[in-house]
């Protein structure tokens, strides 16, 4: 059961927008609070991990490696901080600079998560219902590239394959198959251009262009949406003052210091929580509830 | 799609938009979070630039076969990105660019970098890439009068939209890893980038003098057979 994707595209920017902007806008020296980055590289990978469990096992090695990698080669290159912890080539390591890359490395990988989630959640249809809202002329040339990426490689394959009945491509050496390739790539052009301008005079006598360009989409707004959106509205809300009132602030440099824990900042950490976990807890309450109906049968 | 029906009104938000809400962004992401956001109000103001142009040629009467020229260009040059090292994205908007017109470049180039990302993945980079790639067929757009007659001009312009790409996708590079903007720092990602900076243009200068004339001479016979 994947819940989020029975949620309206609209809701699903919302939410997305909200948890990345904040993801994103406390990659900075100031407000750089290792909590709220750690959430939320948290948040996005069980996200990730619930909708696809096992699958590509291997993306996530690459990820940690990265991730260390990011956290190494920070204190190679900043020598800012106090506690030095070694000496090479009479540069000193230090702990803060150390701590810095770990907390940016978070930043980053969860950021690239939130994407990866994002990118699956939001199908291109998605895509061009949000679009379609903006501006139809874009949406509509979107859509048609969408349309004519695997048309492309399909008359491709039969081009190919007519070029060597005739005799003409051969894969044999390189230069032979370059030739071959340029002659397939420039008959494909010849034929994409005039397909399309076929194309074009068929929607033209079909009256596109007359009026105004509606679209179909079988999105509705439920009740879950409003919740959703809500929730998402009010928790970035909650935590943009937070973090511009201060009292999350957090330096490494040239030690580390932060804004003591105060009602502000709990609540602050609370609400982020709340945010970067909505996913799961949609998931699993739709997975309980999946279970228990089954149970019933 | 809300529109505005006073001609005078959209004519005062068409100027007042650029100069008023994209400074608006910037000063109030200065001001209200303190010390500096430069990603997210980097990213905020390329988004705002995107839609501005978008919802700009959503005015315009443009032609259905010219809007179709696009899609088709689009998705050659995203077919055309799945050539491992070597990425024609760049040849197919400037030459677009060259012979439909600068905005057709400009739609080409920010489409391609959506759409193939699709396949290689979104994240906060797409809309610079956007960004990079659609203002290299609009400036080749405007160019269009002395590249189109000679091509060592054309193939000139590949190697500089090659250089133009990475200077843009390093600046990204250096707020992602929220590094101080300096120009130390700036220079420093420039060098390390040397590399994909020689690849980009490299190809940029294989396509262009590939690619170049005979995808013009494809277009122009399509515009003369069938009056686009």
């Amino acid at each position: 059961m994947k819940a989020f994707d029975n949620y309206n595209p609209i809701t699903v920017f919302i939410y997305f927008a909200s948890v990345i902007t904040i993801g994103m806008f406390c990659l900075n020296p100031v407000t750089m609070n290792p909590l709220i980055l750690f959430l939320s590289l948290a948040g996005a990978v069980t996200t990730y991990l619930i909708r696809n469990r096992t699958e590509g096992a291997q993306s996530h090695l690459f990820f940690f490696v990265m991730f260390i990698l990011l956290t190494v080669i920070n204190p190679l290159f900043n020598h800012n901080g106090v506690t030095v912890l070694l000496i090479i080539n009479n540069n000193p390591v230090t702990l803060e600079a150390l701590l810095y890359g770990a907390a940016s490395a978070a930043a980053i990988i969860g950021v690239i998560y939130w994407f990866r989630s994002f990118s699956q959640i939001m199908t291109s249809d998605k895509l061009l219902y949000i679009l379609g809202n903006i501006s139809p002329k874009f949406a509509l040339i979107l859509s048609m590239t969408l349309r004519y990426v695997p048309m492309f490689e399909k008359q491709t394959q039969k081009v190919i394959q007519a070029q060597r009945g005739l005799g003409l491509y051969s894969d044999t050496d390189f230069m032979s198959r370059v030739r071959g390739g340029t002659r397939v790539f420039s008959v494909m052009v010849t034929w994409a251009l005039e397909n399309g301008v076929i194309t074009s005079d068929s929607m033209t006598a079909r009256g596109y262009g007359i009026t105004k360009r509606t679209f179909f989409s079988i999105f509705k707004f439920r009740r879950q949406d409003i919740i959703l959106s809500a929730a998402s509205v009010i928790l970035f809300l909650i935590i943009l003052a937070g973090v511009i009132s201060g009292s999350v602030n957090f330096k490494f440099y040239p030690e580390i210091s932060y804004a003591g824990t105060t009602v502000i900042s709990v609540i602050t950490y609370i609400a982020y929580g709340l945010l970067a976990f909505l996913p799961a807890f949609t998931e699993s309450g739709e997975e309980l509830r999946w279970k228990y109906l089954k149970s019933r049968i | 799609m809300i529109t505005i029906k006073n001609a005078s009104l959209r004519k005062v938000l068409r100027i007042a938009i650029p100069f008023a809400l994209v400074p608006a962004v910037i000063v109030a992401g200065v001001y209200l979070f303190k010390e500096n956001s430069y990603m997210l109000i980097s990213v905020a103001v390329i988004i705002l630039s995107l839609l501005l142009f978008i919802s700009g040629f959503e005015k315009k009467k443009t032609g259905t076969r010219r809007l179709i020229i696009v899609a088709i260009m689009t998705a050659l040059s995203v077919v055309g990105r799945f050539i491992p090292v070597f990425k024609p994205v760049t040849a197919m908007t400037v030459i677009t660019a060259v012979y439909i017109g600068g905005e057709a470049g400009f739609l080409v180039g920010a489409m391609s970098a959506l759409i193939s990302n699709f396949w290689f993945g979104q994240g906060p980079w797409t809309p610079f890439q956007m960004f990079a790639w659609g203002m290299i067929g609009l400036v080749g757009g405007l160019l269009s009068k002395y590249l189109k007659k000679s091509r060592v001009a054309l193939v000139i312009y590949g190697v500089v939209a090659g250089l133009a790409y990475s200077l843009i996708m390093d600046f990204w590079a250096l707020i992602w890893n929220n590094e101080i903007i300096s120009m130390e720092a700036y220079l420093a990602s420039l060098v390390t980038a040397i590399p994909y900076t020689i690849v980009y243009s490299a190809s940029n200068l294989m396509f262009f003098a590939l690619l170049a004339k005979p995808f013009g001479e494809k277009l122009e016979r399509v515009k003369l057979k069938y009056g686009v």
